[in-house]
């Protein structure tokens, strides 16, 4: 027999109102997941996906500040790559990021493992070590300019004291090669706790015993425990610092500002200074986004490799 | 404190989620405030007590106009990429500080102050013309001259008295000079590297030496030529025997610490170095003198920084920005505003320039006289936003950091005759 409201009435049982019935209708599970996820998928296309979206259009368009201009293919991607200021720019940020990420790795480890020991003062010591990292960059790499200054460098000043240079000592920023060294030095400094400690909480103890009872020396457990036991986390950190590494600003814009005579720009120091400082926001995006797809392919390649291991 | 319950954490992350959505869909910030507020954004000025005088003048025009006046002040050259992003998204400040051909690069953007610039020409007998130039666009005044900065020559009297120098009269003797002075530990200081000071100097010298970088019609590069290589000559030469390497390094301030560190002998600068030492009572200030910048073979030039007041035409308080400028113009605010930066901001209006504050300090006596031989960049052309853009690019720069670093002067010269001719067309391409 089909009851209808009236008899629910009589009963004294609640009607289901639209707010009960709305309510039912979000609880399911199809729409409640989905409901969850639009927040972030939200924030994800407004922060992410728009300025991306744009980016790719500018690069395809003769777009100036505050003046848009028609669609022009590749042109400005042709145009970048007949530069010689653009093509110095890949080169320096291949160098820059070649021996940064080198240098990062191996002294991360070696960091980690010196970490890894048991000390007096530990935790101090390591949360001492995380500062470069926690430290604003922009404020960290005012510090590293002052040392690195043509008149007052304390390096110098130590250096030339201590012996180990002569006077006047080198011009960190002046000089290409020298201020190439300045922004690894910088870039190394600062990324170097994120390798140490990322590596240090995947150390792993207890195969070192067995191993050291099988009469492993340090290096044999190093080579033949330690490292394949990390390859995994060490795959994801280098390909994040890979990617931070390429895209750095921060640190050549306040030490150099891609100088002396463009030899430390990198992709978006110099897309920063065409697009914005010149007013060519075409030919920015053209640059910035340049690197895209080869990153792109560096994510897919070492990913596949993580999910193998 | 208590807990979130996740769904009011829900309720709140949709609804900011939402708020971001429609912000981004309307194109606009949303309005916090809804009192009367100007905007103006500026540079830190060189010598910082200018600036406290400025937001004071803010402040009494706030309390007169009863509104907010904010003074947000930048780093110098952080000001075009923010200017850009004011432009690019039609949003930001009521009203900016212009340097150089901002006024045209922006043109579009920019509303009219014709009635300002008049009414305040003919109160004050007029305005210099290189300043004038800087405002005056096909489409009216966009930009209303607010001061000019000289840039001569500030050198330290004892280092010449060592060497017994007399201080150089031409760009050739600075040379010679700087020979002698560079082997007694005290170089000389010109930038060649991405700093307005690099511009202001080579603009400067290639025009003594009769180069120019644009035809008078404003449409030909005119940079490659007998005169310019005689120019880069004079650079790499020195560069190599008066200069340090680390000229090429150096941003606006490096030279003003070269000379108070008592390192350098002779730097082509504003004034800002002797009061710099005059606020922090640097001994050195009595060392520090000045005098008219070099000449050349075609005479004497000079490429000062010329600064304006731009309104945003999608500012919604023009008018009342209007009305600010003329306040800063009032004469007893100008020249309360030419004290505290003592002497630094040379008004682009002849009546106000006739301020004592010249003539009664002997090191600043001969400054005015730099307005006699002052040209906008560009010259013999016309400021345009083709030249804004060979400054914001660092091209004359380049070519002579090329040059000095091994680059042959022809192949430097004929790299910036393309980069010029690339930004004439209004398509200045990378580099």
């Amino acid at each position: 027999m089909a009851v209808g409201p009236r008899a629910l009435e009589v009963t004294g049982l609640h009607v289901p109102g639209r707010l009960a019935r709305a309510r039912e209708w979000w609880e399911q599970e199809h729409v409640f997941g989905y409901g969850l996820i639009v927040p972030a998928l939200l924030l994800l296309t407004c922060l992410v996906a728009y300025p991306f979206g744009m980016a790719i259009y500018f690069s395809l368009s003769d777009y100036w500040v505050g003046s848009p201009g028609g669609f022009v293919g590749l042109a400005n991607y042709r145009d970048i790559l007949a530069n010689d200021v653009f093509r110095q720019t890949i080169q320096n940020s291949f160098v820059f990021t070649g021996i940064a990420l080198t240098l990062k790795t191996v002294l991360g480890v070696w960091l980690a493992l010196l970490l890894a020991r048991d000390m007096r003062f530990k935790r101090l010591i390591r949360g001492a070590v995380l500062l470069p990292w926690v430290i604003p960059t922009a404020l960290s790499t005012l510090g590293w300019w002052w040392m690195f200054d043509s008149l007052y460098s304390v390096v110098n000043w130590t250096a030339i004291r201590l012996g180990i240079l002569s006077p006047p000592g080198p011009n960190w920023l002046g000089q290409s090669a020298y201020a190439m060294a300045a922004v690894i030095t910088v870039n190394v400094w600062r990324g170097l706790p994120f390798f140490a400690i990322t590596v240090l909480v995947s150390i792993p103890r207890e195969f070192h015993e067995a191993a050291e009872v099988d009469g492993a020396g340090p290096w044999g457990r190093f080579w033949h425990v330690t490292l394949p036991l990390l390859r995994p986390v060490l795959a994801v950190v280098i390909l994040f610092s890979t990617i931070f590494t390429f895209s750095d600003f921060n640190i050549v814009y306040v030490l150099t500002r891609g100088g002396p005579v463009n030899m430390t720009h990198l992709f978006a120091t110099l897309a920063y200074q065409i697009g914005l400082n010149g007013g060519n926001l075409g030919q920015g995006a053209a640059i910035s986004l340049f690197l895209f797809p080869l990153l792109g392919a560096v994510v897919f390649l070492q990913l596949r490799y993580i999910r193998k291991e | 404190m208590r807990a979130t319950s996740r769904r009011e954490f829900l309720r709140a992350a949709s609804g900011a989620t939402a708020g971001v959505a429609s912000w981004l869909a309307l194109g606009k910030a949303p309005a916090f405030a809804q009192k009367r507020e100007l905007t103006f954004l500026s540079w830190n000025h060189f010598v910082p007590v200018s600036d406290d005088e400025l937001r004071r003048q803010a402040e009494a025009f706030g309390k007169l106009a009863s509104c907010e006046v904010r003074v947000d002040t930048i780093a110098h050259l952080q000001m075009p990429a923010k200017i850009a992003a004011e432009a690019q998204s039609q949003s930001g400040h009521d009203m900016y500080r212009t340097a150089g051909a901002d006024t045209f690069l922006y043109e579009h953007l920019h509303a009219n102050v014709d009635d300002v610039v008049e009414k305040l020409g003919k109160q004050y007998g007029g305005w210099y013309p290189f300043s004038a130039e800087m405002a005056k666009t096909k489409s009216g005044w966009k930009a209303v001259p607010w001061f000019w900065i000289s840039f001569p020559a500030t050198y330290n009297m004892a280092h010449f008295k060592k060497a017994g120098l007399e201080t150089p009269k031409t760009w050739d003797e600075l040379l010679k000079s700087g020979r002698i002075l560079k082997r007694q530990g005290n170089p000389v200081g010109i930038a060649i590297s991405h700093c307005a000071d690099a511009h202001s100097t080579f603009w400067s010298v290639a025009w003594s030496y009769g180069a120019k970088v644009i035809e008078a019609d404003g449409k030909t590069p005119a940079i490659n030529s007998d005169r310019t290589a005689q120019v880069i000559e004079w650079y790499k030469e020195l560069y190599r025997d008066a200069m340090e390497p680390e000229v090429l390094s150096w941003d606006d301030a490096s030279n003003n610490r070269c000379i108070l560190a008592g390192k350098c002998s002779w730097i082509h600068n504003p004034i800002s170095p002797y009061n710099a030492a005059l606020a922090n009572k640097m001994p050195i200030a009595d060392e520090i003198n000045h005098h008219n910048s070099p000449a050349g073979p075609a005479g004497t030039h000079s490429a000062p920084p010329i600064l304006g007041l731009g309104v945003w035409k999608f500012s919604k308080n023009v008018e009342l920005a209007k009305e600010f400028i003329q306040f800063l113009f009032r004469k007893e605010n100008f020249d309360a505003w030419i004290v505290a930066s003592n002497a630094f901001n040379h008004p682009p209006l002849k009546n106000l320039a006739d301020h004592p504050i010249w003539a009664r300090n002997p090191k600043f006596a001969m400054l005015p006289k730099e307005a006699e031989f002052a040209h906008p960049r560009g010259w013999p052309a016309k400021p345009s936003d083709a030249v804004q853009r060979i400054d914001d690019n660092y091209i004359l720069a380049d070519m002579v950091a090329k040059a000095v670093n091994g680059m042959p002067t022809k192949r430097a010269m004929e790299w910036a005759e393309q980069q010029v001719a690339l930004a004439l067309k209004g398509q200045l391409k990378v580099g």
